[in-house]
């Protein structure tokens, strides 16, 4: 009989599973679909994309909402991973195997904070 | 259907406590059953025991899915045999064996008293501070009230959830899809006043935490409890509960 702290990790993956099912199909829906069809023939797709994108990254409540979408999802990514190996059978390092996990979605955060930055 | 049709059971068979040609190691016996329509896998047991071996030994009561009891593994999925009927495997042979994840005492009976301390373990009943008496009157509780916990209060204990959970194979000491399912029905009902203390119990490793959200419990459920889905909403309560002791005070309230 242990307390956990698991109640943290699962706040985290249900936070990125529900901004991952309402934003990724929108993102999608706008770079893979709206923008081409709007573009049309005349431009490569990939540069109007480009500057439409950094005009509109460049003010911070968008950085803040792509960064908040990025950082929930890794975490939500993590933690569905970490359980799934748990399911195969992983359960003996179980706290090596979480420290994997989390510091793979915290290093992408990091990346994703640089890039938002700079952009 | 010709009167003589047959179809075979492959049957789980497991004396441990016999002496000489009783005393057996695990293994498989083969029975030709009369087919009927109608007959479901455990009237095809009753038929085995009745005709051809008394001393096949299975749990079974009620024989219309309300008891829990007749749980096993037809062809390798836990079920209720009083449920499953012979006409959806014929003509294919079936094979009868103890629900999974449970010691076996003897054939198809397994042992219930750890699953039983697990139950007990989430106090599924109502907890009050105050008992009214009687004259008061009984505690009302409205249609919208009912609605909130009744699925969750469908559960027979059939156990077929735990022989289908995965988790449940690698960490015994999991509390378990039923046994979680209870507890939950009992902190959404308004008459109880004992969500705190179940809680405690709850929001252990080996309780909701266990979970890894596989599913297969609600799948396998043959009263569409839906005990994974009563999980997730007892980690939301968890993880609720979890992060308000940081903000308020120890003893400042429940
Ligand atoms: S939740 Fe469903 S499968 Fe599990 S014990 Fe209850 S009735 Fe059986
Ligand atoms: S015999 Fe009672 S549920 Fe099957």
């Amino acid at each position: 009989m242990s307390k956990s702290n698991e109640a943290f990790w699962w706040s985290l993956f249900s936070a990125g599973g529900v901004l991952a099912a309402l934003c990724m199909p929108v993102f999608v829906l706008i770079t893979g679909f709206l923008i081409p069809k709007l573009v049309g023939g005349k431009e490569d797709p990939a540069l109007v994309f480009y500057d439409m994108f950094s005009s509109m990254a460049s003010k911070w409540p968008v950085r803040i909402t792509l960064f908040a979408v990025i950082f929930f999802s890794l975490f939500h990514c993590a933690h569905r991973i970490r359980h799934t190996l748990m399911d195969l059978g992983l359960r003996h390092s179980t706290g090596l195997l979480a420290a994997i996990c989390y510091l793979s979605a915290l290093t992408g955060s990091v990346f994703a904070v640089l890039a938002l930055i700079r952009l | 259907m010709s009167d003589n049709t047959k179809i075979t059971l492959e049957v789980f068979r497991y004396h441990p406590e016999g002496t000489g040609q009783t005393a057996s190691k695990p293994s498989y016996d083969r029975y030709d059953v009369p087919f009927h329509d109608d007959w479901v896998v455990l009237d095809a047991l009753n038929w085995i025991k009745d005709n051809s071996d008394g001393s096949l030994t299975y749990r079974w009561s009620c024989r219309m899915g309300v008891c829990g009891s007749c749980g096993m593994m037809v062809n390798g999925e836990p079920k209720l045999t009083c449920a499953a009927f012979l006409k959806d495997y014929y003509p294919k042979v079936i094979k009868i064996e103890p629900l999974v994840n449970f010691q076996v005492e003897r054939d198809l009976t397994v042992d219930m008293e750890q699953f039983m301390e697990k139950l007990e373990s989430v106090q599924p009943y109502v907890i009050r501070d105050d008992v009214n008496q009687t004259d008061d009157g009984e505690y009302k509780q409205s249609p919208a009230q009912l609605a909130r916990y009744k699925q969750y209060s469908m559960c027979i204990n059939c156990m077929l959830c735990y022989s289908a959970c995965p988790v449940m194979g690698s960490e015994p000491e999991f509390v378990g899809p039923a046994a979680l399912a209870l507890g939950h029905r009992y902190n959404l009902d308004n008459r109880d006043q004992g969500t705190s203390q179940r809680m405690d119990r709850m929001m252990e490793h080996e309780a909701v935490w266990g979970c890894t959200f596989v599913g297969e419990c609600s799948t396998v459920c043959p009263k569409n409890v839906d005990p994974a889905g009563a999980i997730q909403q007892a980690k939301a309560a968890s993880a609720q509960k979890y992060f308000k002791k940081f903000f308020v005070p120890k003893g400042a309230g429940k």
